[in-house]
């Protein structure tokens, strides 16, 4: 076999290798995904779902109304926190931060996603709510989970602002653009896609986390909009009633986990969509 | 040809005129700001830190360091050790990692390319970024109901026919063990993995890789020789969020990992996690002495996910080096 | 006939009056000598015990519907996180399934500052999946439950279990015991019961919502725990009564202290608690509990708060909701799912309870 031959081999086993790893990723994702949808389509077909509050067991009927006003406010709040913070460390990361202090910013920003979500949970309560500061509160939840989705938005931001050609910032630079205006408007568009993509992965983590949210937005029955005040939300509903055994609230918790995953992807294409319009 | 990852900043010139001027307090206005941003995160961690540190004295102070390798766990008579929760957040995370990491690498190597089975990429990408915002408890109790029975009848059994003279994979076999919850972590970390992974692969210019292939390179050795080395800084990102996703994930390892405190070298036992035992127990534990125990553990997790870091860093690093350089 | 009519009119009146006077509210009836008070406009904040969840879920949805401008939100953080938020006074009420230890009443002022009461009680039933074995069938001796759950009994055919289980054919299985990995008043209350049936274990393992557990694997959650004997052969667990009965499980017979083997029900665990009357936080155990029906592994759960209310509205709105829910009009919503209703001795001295607590010196429970 010529040297050529084995090359061509080996490429072709890669190409194999690699069309099997998709399908080993693909399978849990899509079955997972599957088992969601079909435990979840009946307790979201049943009326009232969408537009009720909750019932308990023994009232028949019953929704996730306050839940998912919840969830949207205290993931907006969280989002308006930890998407600019994060894209300006990613910016300082990339553009300035080749130092001792870039470095320990990345490495601490490693450490923090390796921590167990209710210690942000932990972290929050006792910052902001046993010193009542805002006792129970959206908020509160808001800053438990602004703090986890921190770090995967910076790293993100930052990976994708290094890939943009040098070029790019030599052009604009050579046009007697300063620098920050370089940045802002000439790298941080070309890098708009990665940005996006983890400011939606850190979004999509956020909107399923339950444990920070225990000890700070608490969980309202009742309908709350008041973001100072305990508020529910979807991912709470969903671990409060997959674990009882009573089967109507079981539906509901699992088309709350439907509803939690068609928010992410809504999420996901209006993000892609603008993406795209933008770099246009 | 220049790597992105290596070049230094080009910093603008000294100027003088008055609306350089203007333009240069822009500038470090800007600066200013994105490195008071990197401050602020390393103040919130500090606060973070600090909010383990104050409550876990307690357990610091009455255990001292035995704590750490100390394999007791018992709260009716105050026996504490830290040792089987570590090995158990350490086994379970490399196994996922082991799994994630090819199978992610490859699959966003699929991704992010051309190839004839381009209607298959728009949706299967979707269909991974949707995977991360399921909800652990849900992944937790799909492992639960349908995982386990599929690994203690099926998955198991077969791997001790195909290696059993290994001591990892003795009987007796049980559905929730340390591989299943591997597994699940495996599940868990690939969107990251891909979805970060695919980006940072798509970045690669293609004049490298054209370049290669008319050189007379394969698509596999352009892959291992240019596009790897060109994203190492990204994949290597990708790579750490996914562990420390790994390393801190709770609820859904805890429904598959039988929450059995012990340290024994078979993959189909069950074992603990630091972060499993913190959920367990956190919102029962009331007192300085049992609540400080489940900070310190908290501490401890800190600790491994640093050296861990520190590990992880330098493998990629390693994995993805540019050949001869 | 005018006159028989006209004669009528004041007997009708002093029936009105009489059915109007004992409360303002429509549709409560004074049922056993409760008057259930109409409460201030509040908007409360409890937390605590995940046993408690669907009973308190039902009753305050119920109790709003009753008072519409009183919201009661209530969030199962577990008992431990109750006591911690009233240790920190982010809630109005806590429940806990085991009342307050010393250190833990130290940290909120001292025993005399914080006032507990049993609201509901609960009893635990050993699940199991045995081929052939419907519920009921098994036959469980304390001695069988402390071996199995300390690992000296290890397969179904043990001599011990079949000398118990005559009828049955058990297979040769080894016996996969499930325990709960999260701390939890069930675990509390099972021990409780295995320290007072067995030396061995109460030297070994002894009492606590967490032990370190000598065989079997953990899962959190009653729900995990039986999910996981649902689909494992040969498993054995201890779950609550409404887990078994609401997802018909197959739950064992046990052996109570008069030597019956009764299968656990929620009027078996009124039964254990009938037979003692004087109930008190530091002493509240009613497991192994004499009576024929007794269930023999059962216990109460508590509601507490303080006994100075700062909030003069809040607290009483708290106190009235408590009292709602110990009456029969609360406890209703225990019945339908699967808690066993408070014996009316039990909720009696809740009542006087209550009534110490206080607001700027006043009691505020002025009904009787």
């Amino acid at each position: 076999m010529s040297r050529l031959r084995i090359r061509e081999a080996v490429d072709r086993l890669v190409a194999g290798l690699v069309v099997l790893a998709l399908m080993l990723a693909a399978t849990p994702v899509l079955i997972l995904l599957l088992f969601v949808v079909i435990k979840g389509l009946p307790g979201m077909l049943a009326p009232g779902f969408f537009t009720d509050l909750p019932h308990p067991q023994g009232v028949p009927g019953g929704g996730v109304f306050n839940a998912i006003l919840g969830t949207l406010i205290i993931i907006g709040f969280a989002s308006l926190a930890a998407v600019p913070v994060g894209v300006l460390i990613g910016v300082f990361l990339s553009e300035y931060g080749h130092n001792r202090l870039g470095d320990t910013v990345r490495f601490v920003s490693d450490v923090l996603t390796g921590m167990p979500s209710i210690a942000f949970g932990i972290f929050a309560y006792t910052v902001l709510v046993a010193t009542h500061v805002v006792g129970f509160s959206a908020i509160a939840g808001s800053a438990a989970l602004a703090v986890l989705m921190l770090p995967v938005v910076l790293r993100s931001t930052e990976t994708a602002l290094l890939l943009v050609p040098n070029t790019f910032r030599e052009a604009g630079l050579a046009l007697g653009a300063p620098q920050w205006r370089v940045t802002l408007q000439i790298v941080v568009p070309a890098a708009l896609g990665g940005i996006v993509t983890g400011a939606l992965l850190s979004m999509a983590r956020a909107v399923g986390e339950t444990a920070p949210l225990l000890f700070t937005a608490f969980g309202n029955e009742f309908l709350q909009l008041n973001p100072f005040r305990p508020m529910g939300a979807l991912s709470l509903t969903v671990f409060k009633n997959a674990l009882v055994p009573y089967a109507n609230l079981q539906d509901q918790a699992w088309a709350a986990a439907l509803l939690l995953v068609l928010l992410v992807s809504i999420t996901n294409i209006l993000a892609r969509f603008y993406v795209r319009r933008i770099q246009r | 040809m220049s790597q992105a990852t290596a070049e230094p900043r080009v910093r603008p010139p000294l100027v003088t005129t008055g609306r350089q001027r203007r333009w240069l307090h822009g500038d470090q206005l800007f600066r200013g700001l994105a490195v008071a941003s990197g401050v602020l995160l390393l103040l919130v961690s500090a606060i973070f830190l600090l909010a383990l540190f104050i409550p876990a004295l307690p357990s610091i102070t009455r255990f001292g360091l035995p704590f750490l390798w100390g394999r007791d766990w018992d709260a009716v008579h105050l026996r504490f050790g830290a040792l089987p929760f570590i090995y158990g957040t350490v086994v379970t995370s490399a196994i996922g990692m082991l799994i994630a990491f090819p199978v992610g690498l490859g699959a966003a190597l699929f991704l992010a390319e051309e190839s004839r089975l381009n209607w298959i990429r728009a949706p299967l990408s979707f269909a991974v970024e949707l995977l991360a915002g399921i909800p652990s408890v849900v992944i937790g109790l799909w492992a639960l109901f349908i995982l386990t029975p599929i690994m203690r009848d099926d998955v198991e059994p077969f791997l001790n026919h195909l290696f059993g003279f290994l001591p990892f994979f003795q009987p007796p076999f049980s559905g929730t063990s340390f591989l299943t919850a591997g597994i699940v972590l495996a599940i868990m970390v690939l969107p990251i993995l891909i979805a970060l992974s695919r980006d940072v692969i798509r970045a690669v210019p293609r004049s490298l890789q054209e370049a290669s292939l008319a050189l007379g390179a394969t698509r596999a050795e352009t892959t291992w020789s240019v596009v790897l080395p060109y994203a190492r800084v990204g994949i290597t990102g990708a790579v750490l969020l996914a562990l420390g996703r790994a390393l801190g994930e709770t609820i859904a390892v805890t429904m598959v990992i039988g929450n059995t405190p012990q340290i024994t070298s078979r993959l189909f036992a069950q074992g603990y996690t630091l972060a499993s035992v913190i959920a367990n127990e956190f919102t029962e534990a009331v007192g300085p002495i049992l609540q400080g125990v489940l900070f310190e553990i908290g501490l401890v997790l800190v600790l491994i996910t640093i050296v861990v870091n520190v590990i992880a860093r330098l493998m990629v690093w390693q994995f993805t080096k540019p050949e001869g350089r | 006939m005018k006159r028989a009519i006209l004669a009528m009119v004041p007997a009708v009146g002093i029936l009105l009056a009489a059915c109007g006077s004992t409360s303002n509210t429509p549709a409560s009836s004074p049922a056993a000598g409760f008057t259930i008070p109409t409460p201030p406009a509040a908007n409360l904040i409890g937390a605590g015990s995940t046993f408690d969840y669907p009973f308190f879920n039902a009753a305050f949805y119920a109790y709003n519907q009753k008072f519409s401008d009183v919201t009661v939100n209530y969030q199962s953080i577990g008992s431990g996180g109750g006591i911690q938020q009233l240790t920190k006074k982010t809630v109005d009420f806590g429940a806990s399934d085991v009342p307050l230890k010393t250190s833990e009443a130290d940290a909120m002022g001292g025993a005399d500052a914080v006032v507990q009461i049993p609201v509901t009680l609960g009893a635990v039933s050993l699940a199991y999946n045995l081929q052939g074995v419907g519920n009921g069938q098994l036959k469980l001796t304390p001695d069988l439950i402390a071996g199995i759950f300390l690992g000296s009994i290890t397969t179904w055919n043990d001599p011990a279990i079949t000398a118990v289980n005559s009828g049955l054919s058990l297979p040769s299985q080894p016996i996969n015991v499930v325990h709960r990995s999260d701390a939890s008043g069930t675990t509390y209350i099972f021990t409780d019961y295995l320290s007072n049936v067995s030396p061995e274990w109460k030297t070994k393992i002894g009492v606590g919502k967490s032990v370190s557990w000598k065989t079997g694997g953990g899962q959190k959650g009653n729900e995990a725990v039986a999910a996981y004997i649902k689909q494992t052969p040969g498993a054995i667990g201890y779950v609550e009564l409404a887990y078994v009965v609401q997802t018909n499980m197959t739950q064992a017979r046990l052996k109570n202290a008069d030597g019956n083997f009764v299968l656990p029900s929620a009027a078996g665990a009124t039964a254990a608690a009938a037979a003692k009357p004087n109930v008190t936080p530091t002493d509240f155990s009613i497991v192994n509990a004499p009576g024929k029906d007794s269930a023999p592994i059962a216990g109460y759960s508590w509601a507490m708060l303080y006994k100075d209310q700062t909030d003069k509205t809040k607290g009483q709105a708290t106190v009235d909701l408590l009292y709602w829910l110990i009456s029969p009009d609360g406890q209703q919503y225990a019945a339908n799912l699967n808690y066993a209703k408070l014996p009316d001795n039990i909720a009696k001295a809740d009542v006087a309870t209550l009534k110490t607590v206080t607001s700027g010196g006043t009691a505020l429970l002025t009904v009787s």
